[in-house]
């Protein structure tokens, strides 16, 4: 094993590369927290869907399964607005262990809903630039790893756009600081929650969109390892935490290249876990988190 | 009807009507082995419902399960040990683990504890197929020899009593720790864990000790379970299996002691009238379904449903008066 600029280089763009999906699905996780004080488990599931929509949408129409991103983002948004009107609004502040089981069943509903929908065998999607890559010093960087950065980025700056240059997105702001005082300025915080939860699951469909872009497989019941992943991303970036949750991916995307790269890919899906025990070892409330919930 | 004059007869109902299940399933192995999972499940149940008593609701309850079942299948395949003995350890291995996992994750609230959890079973899953494959035999798992052997005359009787025992004497152990200073503690601590800190109690040791003794139970029920099935695959890990104890604790009633005995009764009778209807998928997506409902609109469960009766019967008596 040599250690050379370009391997290191390697390494960096496969971390990017890998962080990208996570940091959406992270992102969602800790958008909604910061809103609605609650932790959606079945969020992997909804990566699940997003995969699915952009893949249905891809064999009705044939379009490139890029451009599906703008389709499948408004279905998981109009998901994500009915899954907290209808499941998560009649718990919500009862019991945060309530809240919990609640995710539990909807992470039921999903999987064998999707199964019911869409048959329960692997699926998979080819990108139409499979075959493109682009020299970057002395190795060949897939196409589809830059355009899937590129995505991300994007998708991330119009969030930030959004809450912070709009007022829709103050108002989400100002929930998220403090509830009570955004409800005594005239916010409907009750409109907040579902806007949250469809813009979480709106990332979590854009992930699952990338997701299936980039040729990995899915099935009804993938949702768990990407969930699981963004969870580490979540402690480790401090919970509620948008700036934690892209942090907190970049450092996960690239201790999975690493691992990869150094231990074998059995660890890919292993590291998650023993960064975490790690992480809630030496800081409980996350690398960059302030205070732990 | 006044259910609660009856109640302190209804768990020597219940036993009767246990102890009657393999006379009357008239030598249909398919009902009496039914029968034996469910109360392998009530044991996990029990164990699951035991953690969330002391305020800790774990996802990942399958690693337990799961650990206990390798621990024991491998013991008893490998040294020759007679299943009956290495259930135990597979319930000890379990609470090993289990005090490790604990050691992390007491210091934990609620969110943290069950995102630890949900990743625990599914990352000893992928460790049991790669790591570990040489011990545990990969995807196609390993065998276990039968809890009772098949040379005792009515041995799938034997087996059912033998598991209904566990299930008494689990039963019969938590409602003895629960009645006395560590079932206060534990409600002192799931009410609020500053509060219970100030009134002297030590959440973390109480917490650790949860953890132990749901995961010693749940390793136990695992063993049961693989012997009784004759082997062991890594779908044991599956989220499937951390969930079932979830579905029946909380459609039951949490943190009582007959919410996961009812719960388990009451999702099996469902579960196994639906498969009369051929369904396949259907018959999760109404378990999930059966869950959002329960959580949202009986959240103390089966166990409650005399009282909401009665109450909704009188708050229309009140109305109309």
């Amino acid at each position: 094993m040599t250690l050379d600029p370009g391997t290191l280089l390697q390494i960096l763009f496969w971390g990017l590369y890998a962080g990208c999906i996570y940091i959406l699905l992270a992102t969602g996780v800790n958008l909604i927290f910061g809103v609605m004080k609650t932790v959606n488990f079945a969020h992997g599931e909804l990566l699940m869907i997003g995969a699915y929509v952009t893949w249905s949408l891809f064999v009705l129409t044939g379009v490139n399964p890029y451009l599906l991103l703008v389709a499948t983002v408004p279905v998981l948004l109009a998901l994500g607005v009915a899954v907290e009107r209808l499941a998560f609004r009649p718990v919500l502040g009862s019991n945060k262990l309530n809240e919990i089981f609640l995710s539990i069943g909807l992470i039921y509903l999903f999987q064998n809903g999707a199964a019911l929908l869409w048959g329960d065998d692997y699926q998979s999607l080819r990108s139409p630039f499979e075959a493109i890559s682009v020299p970057i010093a002395d190795f060949r960087l897939p196409l589809d790893y830059l355009i899937i950065i590129g995505v991300t980025v994007a998708v991330l700056v119009g969030l930030q756009l959004l809450l912070r240059r709009t007022r829709l997105g103050l108002a989400l702001r100002a929930t998220s600081q403090n509830r009570k005082a955004a409800m005594l300025s005239g916010i409907d915080v009750e409109r907040m929650d579902m806007l949250a939860f469809g813009l979480g699951a709106a990332l979590a469909g854009a992930a699952g969109t990338l997701w299936a872009v980039s040729g990995q497989v899915f099935d009804p019941y993938m949702g768990s390892v990407p969930a699981i992943k963004a969870f580490a991303i979540v402690i480790l970036g401090g919970l509620g935490s948008i700036p934690g949750a892209i942090l907190g991916g970049l450092f996960y995307g690239l201790a999975e290249s690493t691992a990869t790269y150094t231990l074998g890919g059995a660890w890919k899906d292993a590291i998650s876990f023993v960064l975490l025990i790690i992480v809630l070892v030496i800081r409980p409330t996350g690398l960059f988190g302030e205070r732990g919930e | 009807m006044d259910l609660e004059r009856l109640s302190p007869y209804l768990p020597w109902a219940g036993l009767a009507v246990a102890l009657l299940v393999p006379p009357l399933s008239s030598g249909s192995l398919y009902v009496l082995t039914t029968a034996t999972i469910a109360v392998v499940f009530m044991i996990y149940a029990s164990a699951w419902n035991f953690l969330a008593a002391s305020g800790q609701g774990s996802l990942g309850h399958a690693a337990f399960f799961g650990l206990g079942a390798y621990a024991s299948a491998l013991t008893a395949s490998n040294f020759g040990l007679p299943p009956v003995l290495t259930v135990l350890l597979g319930g000890l291995f379990a609470a090993g683990i289990g005090l490790l996992i604990g050691l992390t994750c007491v210091r934990l609230k609620e969110w943290f504890l069950a995102m630890v959890t949900f990743g625990f079973a599914i990352i000893i899953q992928t460790l049991m197929v790669s790591q570990f494959a040489g011990i545990s035999g990969g995807w196609d798992g390993t065998a276990a020899p039968a809890l009772v052997p098949s040379t005792v005359p009515f041995a799938p009787w034997v087996q059912y009593y033998l598991i209904l025992a566990v299930l008494v004497g689990v039963l019969l152990a938590f409602r003895h720790l629960l009645a006395g200073r560590i079932g206060l503690a534990f409600a002192a601590i799931r009410e609020n864990e500053v509060e219970a800190r100030a009134s002297g109690i030590d959440p973390v040791r109480y917490k650790l000790l949860a953890f132990c003794i749901s995961a010693c139970v749940a390793g136990i029920a695992g063993a049961l379970e693989i012997h009784q099935f004759g082997y062991v695959t890594p779908e044991v890990f599956g989220t499937d299996i951390s969930f079932w104890p979830i579905i029946y604790s909380i459609s039951g009633g949490l943190g009582t002691l007959a919410g996961p005995i009812v719960g388990t009764l009451a999702v099996t009778l469902l579960w196994e009238g639906l498969r009369g209807l051929e369904l396949t998928y259907a018959r999760f997506v109404l378990i999930g379904l059966l869950l959002v409902l329960v959580v949202i609109f009986l959240p103390n469960g089966l166990v409650s449903l005399p009282r909401r009766l009665r109450e909704w019967r009188r708050g229309r008596g009140g109305a109309r008066e």
